[in-house]
């Protein structure tokens, strides 16, 4: 949904809310002034019961007066001091007015005049008609409001018909008797008693409209005047209306003078003839508001601060979306650029392997042509490899699945493989090489070793990639202390002098397919992943990688990597006290050397050269104090280790054992050292064990020669049980074990391996190379099913893994389903004949 | 985004505005300023001698947006010129009543008298200045007892669309009125000029010969003293008035006969005037009040409505007068409670803005010096000068237009010659 129509949803569902709570409010009033108009009504009702008891009470006072001076045959004075006599209520007075002349005698006297009690309505249009005053107690006889000709007052009188006597005329004479009221009197009766309808008022009005008594409010001279005077009427209706309200009870709403809406309530006063009591308030006066506008107020606000909220909200996340579609894209673009250069990458390869295959298969005759394109091919095979089992871990890392899988391993295993796999391009480019190792006590850790390699193999093969010939790469692998129990802290540094990294790359060096934009990298193969995957992996193991570089003048990486060390360890490496000379130009490795020998309870001299080394061997020759063992470094300025030997053997003709450091990969000096007097080699970096292994063994043989490492006899008569169910990978295998006289028998699945298994005869296989996914039974089970065998021999025989299934959890898998290694497809027999070795090695142990 | 929160913006804005946008009254009433407390409350009563004065109760609604808590009430007393000096000594001694011109010299209200306020004195700031000055009285100090509220004058209800249908034009002088009443006469309509005509007391003969009896006496200060005197010397001056009666009569403007069939001088005449069929009816400024109520109660009207206005009874060849003269006047009593919220209240209605619109209600000839206001009254306010005459300022006493308004009535009904009438002076009653 577009983010308008959001937004508009959101506000539609504002005002609708805000509409339904104003509706219902509204709604509510209505109710609520419904049953306040009910209430005015009822209210009104009691009013009239009110005005009725009041006026039936006054009228019966006038009847008691009346009857009584009929009876008596009273003059009018007479009639005038009984009344007086009489009266109650300070503010009333009584009027007695001749019929004939409308004058007569009022109880009060003028204002004007204490005795002039004269009172004449001659002028007064109230008594010109009398047919209002009916006979006594038949009825209510109460005048209209009038001024009072006495006081000015406005009043109202109750009226009889009286007959006095006439002294002059000794006749009766007809008149009227008037109790006369203030107006005030009645209007003080007519407070209405509920507070809400202070603002309320009464009027009397007669059959004509005509006001009896007019509250304030009411206008004009009629009700009905009034009514059509502000409120829109047909005449017809009209009538219609009057007639209604003077005859029944009700109410109903009209406008007043000042145009407001007001509620009219209407009732009958029943002890009169034709009169009607009315009670008139504005509606809004009726209301209790029940339209809480700080309510609607309040929820506007927070409805409103909801959509702000709601807006910034949705826009962050507009902006979040944003982003990652950005980054999605530029992500995507950057995988297209990857397989665009993987594409590349593995073209490339792929078209050395297949041109090269062909030229071989044309040239077969030529021994030497196929040997260097199967040379070429491997190489190339090699990089191919490199690059699958990149973009795999990569893979691997970008949906989080990388876990490791510790076990337990030799560092000086891993460092020995980390500088035999650097050697051959560290001679390719004539790249001086030095792997120092410092205070290396412990030589099994138990972790994931084979991501430790990665680690330390891609920092060191691109330091060597990136390094121009004839640079420099050093590596230094240094022990500490760690601050995690049962761990010691390995950091491993890697330090070239080469093209170095600029800092904008170094700012994403660490993402996934980021490769340096540089002539002279672009020529060097790589897949932008080394880095990445290098950085995921330390992380993985919660250590932490650094780097230095500048451009042109070099580049170091240091990872640092708390390792849980192994309970197995070597033994005491102890070694019977001896004097030790140690011969390098390398300051800090005869320090290191010199270090790690007294480790091992000897005592270590240092020369840096070989002349000094020579002249240091004849003086304790010529003591008889030769020394027990000489460590002497191949490569050195000026006297190689070779014409060292050499000169040592001629000029001191001492037997002293000499041990030649070959530096890294001493294949190709070992034929001219063996003849120049040699005792045995030993390769940098020179590990604790690698000296306790190397200066016992050279002891305790004497003048052994080192064992070639093309010999493979040790292998012969091997029987190996192979499954495998795929054709092409058993025809290589065998034929590759067979190149080194190793027999093997074939399983064309799981179940097969595990019968063969079952009837084998006791010692017909040394081992199993188990493939994993395999028709009828995969590898996993049928280890299983092998370690569960009877036979003791059978199901405890070796069984390595050679999969393509290559992934760290497959190795566990693996191992956890019983098998003691794992050798990933493409197979390199080196490996395969290494953990031939490591297995053969085992069992004798 | 934008766009929507500026809606909001726009819509928030609008709201507030319209808010402090309604316009109150006291911001748009000119000229009055509330100079009490707003929330006073108390209670003041006109009381006067009509029956009803909803032009006042519309004031006291307008009045009581200033002061809500105010409550006014208007009193109608029975036998009001008997009781008024007793009412005003009373316990509801009412705070404004009506007075009049004519009670001034009368010693019966000589109580009454002494209770009005002067409204001249400047503490209490009212605007008399807004009324035409021949309408205010004063006392023999100067002060002024009254204002009025309403004019009273003397003229006709011209139906405008009858004119109009017979294509006559509204006469401005005696020959064309005599002449376009001869041209109705001949188009059916017996009595061109109608009005009341059963009792002197409001009849159409004193609205003729009043003007015009006040008009000889304008300028002849020797003649005004002997009629004011009602010597009989001055009935001579009586002469000119008689005769225009006895001439539009004579003359068939006005059948005697078909008037008397009017029975009251007020209602009734309204009523006939409204049966569509009568150009001219004559009657007094006070008459026309009448006049809105009745439409919806004619029926004639209510099925024929048609344009009216009042106008100056064109008695002369110049043209008709404009005798303009108080109707009713206020007076403050100043012995009343809340005396100054009484006096807020005058000084709120004594301006040229409320009596108009009392008047316009009313539909009485305003007492303000814009008379131009209601186009009923229109006609009034295009009389010149010369013939515009107040009988206050000129010093006619009332004695004088009794003599003459049962001589004009005596003369127009036959009952009296002119020469009688005239030798009668000062003994009509």
């Amino acid at each position: 949904m577009k983010k308008n129509w959001v937004i508009l949803v959101n506000v539609f569902i504002m005002l609708a809310m805000l509409t339904f709570v104003i509706l219902y409010s509204g709604f509510e009033n209505r109710k609520n002034t419904q049953r306040q108009i009910e209430h005015f009504e009822n209210t009104t009702i009691t009013m009239e019961h009110v005005t009725e008891n009041y006026l039936e009470g006054e009228q019966r006072i006038c009847d008691v007066w009346a009857h009584y001076i009929n009876s008596q045959d009273m003059t009018i004075e007479e009639a005038v001091s009984f009344i007086r006599i009489s009266h109650v209520l300070p503010s009333a007075s009584a009027h007695l007015i001749y019929l004939d002349t409308l004058s007569g005698l009022s109880t009060r006297a003028r204002r004007e005049n204490a005795d002039d009690f004269s009172v004449s309505y001659e002028r007064m249009e109230l008594l010109n008609d009398v047919s209002w005053i009916h006979d006594i107690g038949q009825s209510i006889n109460i005048s209209r409001a009038y001024t009072n000709p006495v006081n000015g007052e406005q009043s109202l009188a109750f009226c009889n018909f009286i007959t006095l006597y006439d002294p002059e005329s000794d006749e009766p004479r007809k008149a009227i008797l008037l109790r006369v009221l203030p107006l005030s009197e009645l209007e003080q009766k007519w407070v209405f008693p509920q507070e809400e309808f202070e603002n309320a008022e009464l009027s009397l009005i007669d059959a004509n409209g005509d006001y009896i008594i007019k509250g304030h409010s009411f206008k004009n001279a009629s009700f009905f005047e009034f009514y059509r005077s502000y409120n829109a009427i047909e005449p017809g209706t009209a009538q219609e209306l009057f007639k209604k309200i003077t005859s029944s009870t009700g109410s109903l709403t009209m406008r007043n003078s000042r145009g407001e809406e007001c509620i009219l309530a209407y009732i009958p006063v029943t002890a009169t003839e034709g009169w009607t009591l009315l009670s008139f308030m504005p509606v809004k006066d009726l209301r209790v508001n029940t339209e809480n506008w700080l309510l609607i107020g309040f929820i506007s606000a927070g409805l409103l601060i909801l959509f702000i909220f709601d807006a910034a909200v949705i826009l962050s996340f507009a902006r979040k979306f944003h982003a990652a579609a950005m980054e999605a894209a530029s992500a995507n673009k950057a995988k297209t650029d990857f397989l665009s250069t993987m594409s590349h990458d593995i073209r490339t390869p792929m078209n050395a392997i297949i041109g090269l295959t062909t030229i071989a298969e044309k040239n077969l005759g030529d021994t030497d042509a196929v040997r260097e394109s199967l040379r070429k091919i491997t190489l190339a095979s090699n990089h191919l490899l490199t690059l699958i089992n990149d973009i795999l871990d990569i893979s691997k890392v970008e949906s989080g699945k990388l876990n490791l899988s510790p076990v337990t391993f030799s560092v000086v295993e891993t460092v020995e493989n980390l500088v035999n796999l650097s050697q051959p391009m560290v001679k390719e480019k004539n790249i001086e090489f030095n792997f120092r190792i410092n205070r290396m006590e412990k030589e099994y850790f138990y972790a994931d070793q084979l991501r430790l390699n990665q680690i330390y193999i891609n920092l060191l093969s691109n330091a060597i990639k990136y390094t121009e010939p004839g640079g420099r790469v050093s590596v230094d692998l240094c022990e500490e202390e760690s601050q995690k129990p049962g761990c010691v802290r390995l950091t491993y540094t890697v330090a070239d002098n080469g093209i170095g990294m600029s800092p904008e790359f170094m700012a994403n060096m660490y993402q996934p397919f980021s490769r340096q934009t540089d002539s002279r990298v672009n020529s060097i193969q790589g897949t932008g992943l080394g880095l990445a995957i290098t950085k995921q992996m330390v992380d993985l193991m919660g250590g932490s990688i650094d780097c230095r570089s500048e451009q042109g003048k070099g580049t170091t990486f240091t990872v640092v990597l708390d390792l849980p060390v192994a309970e197995r360890q070597r033994e005491d490496m102890l070694i019977d006290p001896m004097d030790i000379l140690v011969v390098d130009d390398d300051a800090v490795f005869l320090e290191t050397t010199a270090d790690t020998l007294r480790s091992l309870g000897v005592t270590a001299e240092c020369a840096s050269s070989g002349p000094e080394a020579v002249s240091m061997i004849a003086r304790r020759h010529e003591e008889g104090r030769d020394y027990s063992i000489v460590i002497l470094d191949w490569k050195m300025p000026g006297m190689d280790g070779v014409e060292t030997i050499r000169r040592i053997r001629r000029e001191v003709d001492s037997n002293v054992p000499v041990l030649l450091i070959s530096a890294y990969d001493g294949s190709d000096v070992e034929d001219a050292a063996k003849e120049a007097g040699a005792n045995g080699f030993v390769s940098k970096p020179l590990f604790r064990s690698t000296l306790y292994d190397r200066i016992n063994a050279l002891l305790g043989t004497g003048t052994r020669s080192v064992e070639p490492e093309n010999d493979y006899s040790d292998l012969k008569g091997m029987n190996i049980l192979i499954a495998e169910d795929n054709d092409i990978n058993w025809e290589i295998i065998s034929a590759i074990l067979n190149m080194f006289g190793i027999t093997s028998e074939r399983a064309e699945n799981g179940r097969v391996c595990v019968e063969k298994m079952r009837g084998a005869a006791e010692g017909s296989y040394d081992l199993i190379f188990m493939d994993i996914q395999m028709p009828e039974m995969n590898g996993l089970d049928a280890t299983r099913n092998i370690r569960a065998l009877p036979n003791p021999w059978a199901s405890s025989i070796p069984i390595i893994a050679m999969t393509a299934d290559a992934f760290s959890e497959n190795v566990t898998e693996c191992l956890n389903a019983g098998m003691n290694g794992h050798i990933a497809k493409p197979v390199d027999i080196k490996l395969v004949i290494k953990e031939i070795r490591r297995i053969k090695e085992e069992k004798k142990s | 985004m934008k766009k929507l929160l500026c809606i909001i913006c726009i819509l928030c804005a609008a709201l507030s505005l319209a808010a402090c946008g309604g316009k109150t009254q006291e911001e748009s009433a000119a000229g009055f300023k509330p100079s009490l407390d707003k929330n006073t409350r108390c209670a003041i009563t006109v009381a006067g001698s009509y029956d009803n004065f909803e032009a006042l109760e519309a004031e006291f609604d307008r009045f009581n947006t200033y002061y809500p808590n105010v409550q006014l009430s208007y009193v109608k007393l029975d036998d009001y010129n008997n009781i008024l000096a007793t009412a005003l000594e009373g316990k509801d001694k009412p705070n404004i009543f009506f007075s009049h011109t004519w009670m001034f010299g009368n010693e019966l209200y000589d109580p009454v008298f002494a209770r009005m306020e002067d409204l001249s004195d400047p503490a209490l700031r009212l605007n008399l200045d807004c009324i035409r000055p021949g309408l205010l009285s004063h006392d023999a100090e100067g002060h002024v007892p009254m204002a009025p509220v309403f004019s009273r004058t003397y003229g006709m209800l011209v139906n405008n669309d009858l004119f109009k249908k017979e294509g006559l034009s509204i006469p401005t002088t005696l020959t064309e009125l005599v002449a376009v009443c001869k041209e109705f006469r001949g188009r059916g309509y017996d009595s061109p000029m109608m009005g009341y005509s059963l009792k002197a007391s409001g009849s159409l003969m004193n609205t003729i010969a009043y003007p015009q009896f006040v008009a000889t006496l304008a300028d002849k200060p020797e003649a005004l003293a002997l009629a004011n005197a009602l010597d009989p010397a001055a009935g001579e001056y009586m002469r000119p008035a008689l005769e225009t009666v006895e001439l539009l009569i004579r003359e068939g403007c006005i059948d005697i006969d078909a008037c008397d069939q009017i029975s009251d001088n007020y209602n009734q005449v309204i009523l006939r005037f409204f049966e569509g069929d009568v150009p001219m009816m004559l009657c007094y400024g006070d008459t026309v009040s009448g006049t809105r109520k009745r439409e919806s109660q004619s029926e004639a009207f209510a099925r024929s409505p048609f344009a009216y206005s009042f106008s100056p009874i064109p008695l002369t060849d110049k043209g008709g007068y404009f005798i303009d003269s108080p109707s009713v006047e206020f007076s403050v009593n100043k012995d009343c409670e809340n005396l100054d919220m009484t006096n807020e209240f005058m000084r709120f209605l004594i301006t040229k803005e409320e009596l108009n619109e009392m008047a316009a209600v009313k539909r009485l000839v305003t007492p303000t010096t814009d008379l131009s206001f209601d186009s009923l009254f229109a006609p009034f306010a295009r009389i010149p000068a010369d013939r515009t005459m107040s009988p206050e300022v000129l010093g006619i006493r009332d004695p004088l237009t009794v003599q003459l308004r049962v001589a004009a009535f005596k003369v127009g009904k036959g009952e009296l010659s002119i020469d009688e009438a005239v030798a009668m002076y000062g003994s009509f009653e």
